[in-house]
């Protein structure tokens, strides 16, 4: 039932001071989570900092790795080994619940793989293919950690946004709105009861009158 | 046929031709001064060159950059390897037949990995080098067909096709094929150690170089088996350790198991890998101190910490090995050796010219290159 709504009644009082005192205790939870919120953004933007840093540390170490054993065995020495790889990387998705936000939780499968699990062979190889694997294979490592937190922290934001647009709404226009109201109909109940007295003290005289006339 | 002893003309004939072949590889100045050259400079130089103009000239509509020098080089390394096979009679022929087998085993291999994982033919072909017996025209007949069984099945009449027949068939659909392909090497070993059986001339000491060779590839790998997150067993040291080599794979088993630097460094020295190691070091280094007891503790340094060899003591450890067999090949100048020396002289060429080329590409400093050339 909107504000307007309410009628200046005892029941019409009740609705509005049950709605206040909700709103408050919303206002307050909302505050709080907001807070949380932020201290826990504050702490995934530092570790997505963190780890943003290391993957680019690793894609240039990644690179040169590459480069190294593009030189060594040749573009086609690199591509054959590539080709050999019998189960491709892949992630599994899931979720963490921080404040009622579902987090995505990312983990690798098969990103890390034994000499066997690669595929080629370690007679036709040299150490720099292996070299090349284990430097994209902790790269692909750091991408899936850097997309699970930078996904984190975008999911974190959006979810503060929203959490402070309803704070805001609570603490500039529902609760002004219900304290106005409440105010309203304390004011007309007042204004009622004046009438009343009025009313019945009038009746009182005119009652008099009549009895001392008679 | 000539008479034990006595060395054919065609023998020398050959020798003498790849003694002559040898002068004109490039030399160290040649390197120096294309190292100084940007990418489009490195093909220009090359489509100067008289055995390198023609691959470059067919290759530029389609590849560009370090691609179109490295598919350039790998070409005139396959037309090299091709040609050598025709120059060399005889008993000769059937010897550098064996040892270049091993570029067959790669095209095989990448065509069954192609087939078996619907890679687009071009591309599969575009890896490729037919540098070894099995012929330009007979690989594109294997890229023609749909099914790895029917590849095993064409390739009946290669020298190695029982021993991947047998490893197909055993791995069915299970597309292991590192296992195959460890295999294929070992075989190839195996037959070219067996050849010592046939008494051409100059080929105790390459027997020698190829057991030294296998020495040298058995501890590299077990230092790679070692660095590997998981344990290997027994089983997988005795599948990729290659037999035939002067130290025993009892040795390389033993050393696996080893956790303490005394220990080690005593096993490593017994070893006739640690002079030649400290020999690479010292050059590499420039330090005339280095001993082998340094080399074994360099190489504990790497086991202990679970770490893969250092590319620049790999490249100097095959500098050193390719400077011995020019050695041998120069002491016994009509036999198997000068056509080895020549045929991995021409490797390591177009190695270098790969390796500038991507080196170059990837933005790597000139000394950084320069590391990895093989002189």
């Amino acid at each position: 039932m909107p504000t307007d709504d309410i009628k200046p009644t005892r029941a019409g009082l009740l609705i509005v001071r049950r709605r206040f005192a909700l709103a408050e205790r919303v206002h307050r939870l909302l505050s709080m989570k907001l807070d949380g919120m932020m201290l826990e953004l504050v702490r995934l933007t530092d570790q997505a900092a963190r780890e943003r840093q290391e993957l680019e540390k690793k894609y240039a170490g990644a690179r040169e790795m590459v480069a190294v054993a593009a030189m060594m065995e040749g573009a086609t020495g690199v591509l054959l080994a590539a080709l050999s790889v019998e189960a491709n990387p892949t992630y599994t998705t899931g979720h963490r619940n921080i404040f009622g936000v579902r987090l995505p939780d990312l983990e690798p499968v098969m990103v890390r793989k034994t000499l066997d699990q690669r595929g080629y062979g370690i007679l036709g190889t040299s150490s720099v293919i292996d070299d090349a694997a284990d430097a994209y294979e902790e790269l692909l490592e750091a991408i899936i950690a850097t997309a699970e937190l930078e996904g984190g922290v975008k999911h974190l934001l959006d979810d503060i946004e929203k959490t402070r647009r309803r704070v805001n709404a609570l603490e500039f226009k529902i609760i002004p709105e219900l304290t106005e109201a409440r105010r309203f109909i304390e004011n007309q109940r007042d204004e009622m009861e004046r009438q009343e007295w009025t009313r019945l003290r009038r009746i009182k005289k005119i009652k008099a009158k009549r009895t001392g006339g008679l | 046929m000539p008479a034990p002893g006595v060395t054919s003309p065609s023998c020398i004939y050959a020798c003498t031709r790849f003694r002559v072949r040898r002068t004109t590889l490039l030399p160290r100045e040649e390197y120096l001064r294309i190292m100084q050259m940007d990418i489009p400079g490195v093909i220009g130089y090359l489509s100067r060159r008289e055995d390198y103009r023609q691959m470059v000239l067919d290759l530029a509509h389609d590849f560009s950059g370090a691609q179109l020098i490295e598919e350039a080089v790998n070409r005139n390394l396959a037309q090299s390897f091709q040609h050598a096979i025709a120059i060399v009679q005889g008993n000769l022929q059937t010897l550098t037949r064996e040892y270049l087998n091993r570029w067959d085993i790669a095209n095989v291999m990448a065509i069954l990995r192609g087939t078996a994982h619907d890679i687009p033919r071009r591309q599969i072909r575009d890896l490729l080098i037919p540098a070894g017996e099995l012929e330009g025209t007979t690989l594109e007949h294997l890229l023609d067909l749909a099914a790895c069984n029917r590849i095993v099945e064409e390739l009946q009449g290669w020298r190695l096709y029982p021993v991947l027949a047998e490893h197909h068939r055993d791995l069915g659909e299970a597309r292991a094929f590192a296992q195959v392909e460890n295999e294929l090497y070992r075989q190839y070993y195996a037959d070219l150690l067996g050849l010592a059986a046939t008494g051409y001339s100059g080929l105790q000491e390459l027997i020698a170089y190829l057991r030294f060779e296998i020495d040298i590839t058995n501890m590299r790998n077990l230092l790679r088996l070692h660095c590997a997150e998981e344990a290997c067993d027994i089983a997988t040291i005795d599948r990729t350790m290659i037999p035939g080599g002067r130290i025993p794979v009892a040795l390389f088993r033993r050393l696996y198991g080893i956790e303490t630097e005394g220990e080690f460094v005593s096993v490593f020295l017994e070893t006739d890998i640690a002079p030649v190691l400290a020999q690479a070091v010292r050059e590499l280094r420039q330090d005339p101190e280095f001993a082998s007891v340094d080399a074994a503790e360099l190489i504990w340094q790497r086991w202990h910490r679970r770490r893969r060899p250092v590319h620049e003591v790999e490249m100097a450890v095959t500098r050193v090995r390719l400077h011995q067999l020019e050695g041998l090949s120069r002491r016994h100048p009509f036999s198997v050796l000068p056509v080895l020396a020549y045929l991995e002289r021409k490797k390591y060429e177009v190695a270098n010219l790969r390796a500038i080329a991507r080196g170059k590409a990837y933005g790597l400093s000139p000394e950084r290159i320069w590391q990895y050339i093989v002189l």
